[in-house]
């Protein structure tokens, strides 16, 4: 007897298999696993969603009622809010949604506009602050290539107010010093880019290494099989589009 | 057609790029060419940083918040910390802002069940589970963890885990790992738990979001980071216990080469073409 | 209803969640206040830890609507298919409603909404290697534009390439072997050019944060209203 855990292990494998099939071309299998992904997805997202209210509010307003009602029974404010989102579905009614969503903006705002000043902006540049002169040549060097990168890279972003060059004159000091600043921020960005290329690669491969040592290499017979079904259905199509 | 735009041709067909590129990493598996792994300064910072200011039975929040498409890269990381830290005999409350968490704590607990055996779930491991709301979940939980939800991912009441009457808010914990997929995550651990608390964060990330967050440590705001695949299994080489990161690194090592070949070969034609062109049009 | 109800009164509360937000953090008067500042604040995270999570339950329905709207109106080409992501929609929140009732009726039995058994085969067997491989699909994307797209026109793409190539050979070990300056070269290119060429737009992300946290103080920013009167 076939048990669910050997079921389980054939599916997984099956799944990725099909997923990755729509890179050579788009087939039935593919379509089944997208929409067994989009339906598992949303219903895993609905179902968590219940655990973390469950937890959050359900279960003590359940199991220790004396003390929500006394301590936490401004929760019923949040849940009535929560439940009036449904009337975002009413033509009438789907103003009453906004409540919620207004509560849920201005707390994440409100909670980004009191720390943002500090962790984003101000340690920012107090770390940016540093020595530019000292016994030791090569901090003195990355000292020296850390703020004019930064410096060249703030400038570049300034797209309001900018000097401009005047036609037939020598460039002012202000115009020098701002487009040297805004070409050492534009190369000193590409070197950031390129660390970012270079570290997309290492995600993306590192993400296909995982699935072909957790999925296919233990099932390799289901993934060959997946495969084959796979395979079989991509030529028909080309065939049937002839 | 001419000799350089057929072999463009042949090179451009994606099926054989593909083709190529799953060859790249499963041959590597199966048969390990064995290069050998540098630990990294930084690495290596990071597993001093605990060895030296983490002392025995401290407590250790990790934040599990990522897909299982990052398990590669972060799994590894957090089974090689989880490892240091349950050696010094750290107690750790696992919690996750994403519910992509269940998931991926509830895969790292089975591979990694041989660190949980001699471990005692409420005693020196908890996991929270998942709860909504991001960055106000964060603040929420640092001001008191019992105080925005009453049970864990199991149905246990928090009140009755042994665990969680030695901790409740981001000043208990002497550390706090982010294991993250996501660039925001961090953002809200920055603001909500070091900023207003001084707690030390130490970062997890995959490598392609790694470049986006180093200037938090820069600033100091992160006693470190651990970056994807690589740095997982130097960490893995220097807690002993070698898994998925270090069986990663030589199909690392030939996809990446295929690519830099591509790369090369997609300029040399370029170049080729836009060369001869030039020479053509000179004539 | 006017647009009091409808507009105004949801800015009403923006504004003033926006301040108190502000003024718990900031503000000291005395202990006491403080303490009731604390108490409120994280009343406030916790209302939008409840209204969050119905909001991603409003997100599933809007899946499964736009679903059954396909089924109604696209026919046999696409009904079947839009009908498997409802039928595992509606499964998985069956399994998990009994897991959630178990966990009442039956604490003993140690099982809840995430660790209810047929749930957790679905999500463990089905939706976990879907998301892997939905992901890790963009590596053949990787590949195909490294080799059709990434060209050396100019001096910054060279740039951008030499970084790049340097950065690839620190990450793998065969970088290792060719030349073992490689790994301390990229940790330098990560501390170091990558940190400051990122510094700003860390600083820009946190000015947006603020200027957005402003145009909602001041009524400007509406969009999240969605649809106009």
């Amino acid at each position: 007897m076939i048990g669910w855990d050997v079921i389980g292990a054939w599916l997984c494998a099956a799944m990725v298999v099909w997923i990755y099939s729509f890179v050579y071309r788009d087939n039935v299998f593919y379509k089944i696993a997208e929409h067994m992904f989009v339906g598992t997805a949303a219903g895993y997202s609905i179902a968590l969603a219940l655990d973390s209210l469950n937890r959050v509010l359900v279960s003590p307003a359940v199991r220790s009622p004396h003390t929500f009602w006394s301590a936490s029974w401004h929760y019923v404010i949040p849940a009535i809010l929560g439940v009036l989102m449904f009337t975002k579905y009413s033509k009438k009614y789907y103003w009453l949604a906004r409540y919620a969503v207004a509560v849920n903006i201005a707390v994440g705002s409100g909670l980004a506009l009191r720390t943002v000043p500090i962790a984003n902006i101000v340690r920012q540049i107090t770390a940016t602050i540093v020595p530019l002169w000292g016994s030791d040549p090569v901090k003195t060097l990355n000292n020296w290539i850390l703020v004019l990168i930064t410096l060249g890279g703030l400038t570049y972003f300034i797209f309001t107010t900018f000097p401009k060059k005047a036609e037939g004159v020598k460039p002012s000091l202000t115009y020098l010093v701002y487009r040297g600043l805004y070409y050492i921020g534009i190369y000193g960005m590409m070197v950031g880019f390129g660390a970012l290329f270079a570290n997309t690669i290492m995600t993306r491969v590192g993400f296909l290494i995982s699935v072909y040592l957790i999925y296919i290499q233990p099932q390799a017979l289901a993934s060959a099989i997946a495969a084959v079904l796979t395979a079989a259905a991509i030529i028909l199509g080309i065939l049937r589009k002839r | 057609m001419s000799g350089v735009s057929y072999i463009e041709k042949i090179l451009g067909s994606r099926e054989l790029l593909y083709t190529l590129l799953l060859l790249s990493v499963i041959l590597p598996i199966i048969h390990p060419l064995g290069i050998p792994i540098e630990v990294s300064k930084r690495t290596r910072d990071v597993y001093s940083y605990i060895e030296t200011n983490l002392r025995q039975e401290c407590h250790v929040y990790i934040e599990v918040y990522y897909e299982v498409a990052a398990r590669g890269e972060l799994e590894p990381n957090l089974i090689a910390l989880t490892k240091h830290l349950f050696d010094k005999n750290c107690k750790i409350v696992y919690g996750s802002l994403s519910a992509f968490g269940v998931i991926a704590f509830s895969l790292f607990r089975s591979m990694a069940s041989d660190l949980f055996e001699d471990k005692v779930y409420g005693r020196d491991y908890v996991y929270l589970g998942y709860i909504a709301g991001g960055e106000a979940a964060a603040a929420s939980l640092a001001r008191s963890i019992k105080g925005t939800i009453s049970v864990d991912n199991f149905g246990n009441r928090l009140e009755d885990l042994p665990l969680m009457k030695e901790v409740d808010k981001a000043t208990d914990f002497n550390l706090v790992v982010i294991a993250s997929s996501g660039t925001d995550v961090f953002a809200y651990y920055v603001r909500q738990w070091h900023t207003p608390y001084n707690v030390p964060l130490l970062f997890a990330a995959l490598s392609v979001i790694a470049p986006s967050i180093e200037p938090f440590v820069g600033a100091k705001q992160a006693v470190g980071m651990l970056v994807g695949q690589r740095s997982a299994a130097e960490y893995e080489v220097l807690v002993g216990r070698l898994g998925l990161g270090i069986a990663s690194m030589d199909a690392q090592s030939t996809s990446h080469m295929l690519i830099v070949a591509f790369i090369g070969i997609g300029n040399i034609l370029y170049w080729g073409k836009r060369l001869s062109s030039r020479r053509g049009g000179g004539k | 209803m006017s647009l009091v109800a409808r507009r105004y009164t949801p800015q009403i509360i923006v504004t003033i969640i926006i301040l108190l937000s502000i003024a718990f953090y900031y503000l000291y008067i005395n202990r006491d206040v403080a303490g009731a500042f604390s108490t409120a604040d994280k009343a406030l995270s916790d209302w939008a830890v409840i209204i969050t999570s119905f909001a991603l339950i409003v997100g599933g329905i809007d899946i499964l609507r736009f679903h059954l709207t396909k089924v109604r109106k696209e026919g046999l080409k696409q009904a079947p298919f839009s009908l498997v992501s409802i039928g595992l929609l509606v499964t998985m929140v069956i399994f998990a409603l009994i897991g959630w009732y178990i966990s009442y009726s039956n604490p003993a039995a140690g099982i809840a909404i995430t660790t209810q058994p047929q749930f957790r085969w679905l999500y463990l067997n089905l939706y976990a290697p879907a998301d892997a491989a939905v992901y890790s699909i963009l590596v053949f994307y990787i590949a195909s534009a490294s080799y059709r797209a990434f060209r050396v026109r100019n001096p910054m793409a060279l740039l951008l390439l030499v970084t790049a190539l340097i950065v690839v050979f620190g990450n793998t070990t065969i970088g290792g072997v060719v030349w073992p300056g490689f790994l301390p070269l990229r940790d330098w290119i990560m501390t170091v050019p990558n940190t400051a060429a990122f510094r700003p737009i860390t600083i820009g992300a946190g000015l947006g944060t603020v200027v957005l946290g402003l145009r909602l103080l001041t009524w400007r920013e509406t969009s999240w209203m969605g649809r106009r009167e």
